[in-house]
């Protein structure tokens, strides 16, 4: 299967900013980190000694909806567990998360926006990651469909999400947490027990975590892994930004 | 924050000092365009536009709808800039500011109001359906000159754009999928660009193009909509220093030639994209004396 395709601080404007292009679905997202910024003085900020993380999703072209405010909330509560909102400089600040969808179908009004949720997920993580935000961990996560003759199918193309019985949406935490389960249609406790297995080993591979509780950094069983795939992205961003570094050693 | 931040007094100084020495930051000379650079995404009408370091998305969609009341021969045409904080940390989401008010409002008049796009072609039961065509900016990084750069992406966007075909039959509407027929090309009366001038120094001297650094230090805008053939559509001078006449003359010609270069520049690019696209199959798997497969999923009735 072909990996989807990212780079990083590709904009020059934008503090951090992230391309994340899958090539089953076909979309294409660009996100843009701000952080911190300066808000304006407002009821949500009133928590003095965190930092106040915005979402802001912009479709490809149509005007954002309610759609767009559902995963706006997602990405708010999923992206607030990570972002380490009390170092020094961020507490009363804003982390403004930009999500542009510039590639791919448009999500059609009343279509279901779990489709899309993965790869905006991706993108405003590395975004994140390009913009020095401090993180607790990373996350890696992935879609799938369960068809009406009960298969589970990764990244299902447009045709498979209309027949299929129910989605599902995982994230998995580097650390082997269950971040985020969105799941919708019919399903059963077997069914969904069985798309969080499948979910997790797409995620982390079969065996996600040594007895110690340590990732094993160079084990590999989580060779093509997501979580493997956005170490790497993240690998080779830090190669780049800390070149002068290793030159001059 | 909902403005960019002022240029130091100094460095306003160091531009002005240096146009009245016939220089520019960059460079450049007073009439020259920064480097432009359009390419196509994988589906009809998605442009990427890169003027210097200005850059910019657009993204064309066709829909089927009903027509105004009191105009039901016409279709409907909507240019949707939208700033987000991805372009400018300046501009915040969700909320308009005076920059996209102001791009929004040249881009319609140029590209809109002077009827660029023949919305009558697009009706196709009159006062029942119509096509509704809607150009989606999204602005990654901003620079300078959004006006110009914007009616470049949106005006190429429209020239790339297909719809899906649809006909009448029996007072039903059939629209085909674009893997079905051969999809069309929207019907373009004229190709006007906006060409944008701003004034320093009293007035004095007049550059084109624009980066940010200049326009902040700018003490106004002289905007002109002009076509291919010369003739001027849209001709703006909101604010700030004086211009004088002689000048507006004299820039409309060297605004004219830019357009007539950047239309050129546009024509080879659109060529070249749908050559490519020729080489791909496109064409060859929609000539007529193919097998016919019929496949009712993409078709719909409306």
């Amino acid at each position: 299967m072909v990996g989807p395709t990212v780079s990083l601080s590709g904009l020059r404007r934008a503090d951090g900013s992230a391309s994340y292009k899958c090539p089953v679905t076909g979309y294409d997202v660009l996100g843009a980190v701000n952080a911190p910024v300066e808000l304006p003085a407002r009821k949500d900020a009133l928590r003095p000694e965190d930092a106040t993380i915005e979402v802001f999703v912009k479709p490809g072209n149509t005007t954002a909806g309610v759609g767009e405010g559902y995963v706006e909330s997602v990405l708010r509560s999923v992206l607030g567990s990570i972002v380490l909102g009390r170092e020094k400089g961020f507490p009363r600040r804003g982390v403004v998360i930009t999500l542009a969808i510039i590639g791919g179908e448009a999500v059609e009004r009343g279509d279901s926006y779990l489709t899309i949720l993965p790869a905006l997920l991706h993108a405003s993580l590395l975004a994140l990651i390009s913009a020095a935000v401090p993180l607790s961990m990373t996350f890696a996560t992935t879609l799938l469909a369960v068809t009406p003759s009960g298969q589970i199918v990764q990244d299902p193309p447009v045709e498979d999400v209309a027949n299929a019985v129910s989605l599902h949406v995982l994230a998995f935490s580097s650390k082997g947490h269950l971040l985020l389960n969105e799941s919708q249609g019919r399903f059963d406790f077997e069914t969904w027990e069985s798309v969080r297995e499948q979910a997790a080993s797409i995620c982390q591979g079969a065996n996600p975590r040594g007895s110690d509780g340590d990732t094993a950094m160079d084990d590999e069983s989580k060779d093509g892994t997501l979580d493997n795939f956005i170490r790497e992205a993240m690998e080779d961003h830090l190669h780049r930004v800390y070149s002068w570094k290793i030159e001059s050693n | 924050m909902s403005r960019e931040a002022n240029l130091s007094v100094a460095e306003r100084e160091f531009v002005l000092e240096a146009l009245r020495q016939g220089q520019r930051l960059d460079g450049r000379q007073a009439d020259q365009y920064r480097p432009l650079s359009i390419s196509f995404g994988e589906e009809y009408g998605h442009v990427k536009l890169q003027l210097g370091k200005t850059s910019l998305v657009v993204r064309i969609s066709a829909e089927v709808t009903k027509p105004r009341d009191e105009r039901p021969f016409d279709g409907l045409f909507n240019i949707n800039v939208e700033l987000s904080a991805m372009g400018s940390p300046a501009w915040e989401n969700g909320r308009s500011n005076d920059a996209e008010a102001y791009v929004a409002n040249v881009v319609d008049r140029v590209v809109r109001h002077s009827n660029a796009l023949d919305t009558e072609s697009l009706c196709i039961v009159q006062g029942v359906s119509c096509w509704s065509i809607r150009a989606d900016v999204h602005v990654l990084d901003f620079d300078g000159n959004l006006t110009d750069a914007v009616c470049i992406a949106v005006m190429t966007g429209l020239q790339h754009f297909r719809r899906p075909d649809a006909v009448v039959r029996d007072g039903q509407v059939i629209v085909y999928g674009i893997d079905e027929r051969v999809p069309v090309a929207l019907n373009i009366t004229h190709k006007p660009l906006s060409v944008t001038f701003n004034a320093f120094n009293e007035g004095k001297n007049l550059i084109l193009d624009a980066s940010l650094k200049e326009e902040l230090a700018s003490e106004g805008e002289l905007v002109i909509g002009i076509n291919n053939g010369g003739e001027v559509c849209f001709l703006s001078k909101f604010a700030g220093a004086p211009v004088d006449a002689h000048d507006i003359v004299e820039k409309s010609n060297v605004a004219l030639e830019k357009v007539k270069e950047i239309n050129a520049r546009i024509d080879k690019v659109l060529l070249a994209d749908l050559s490519r696209r020729g080489k791909k199959g496109m064409m060859e798997e929609s000539r007529a004396e193919n097998d016919r497969e019929i496949d009712s999923r993409t078709t719909t009735v409306v």
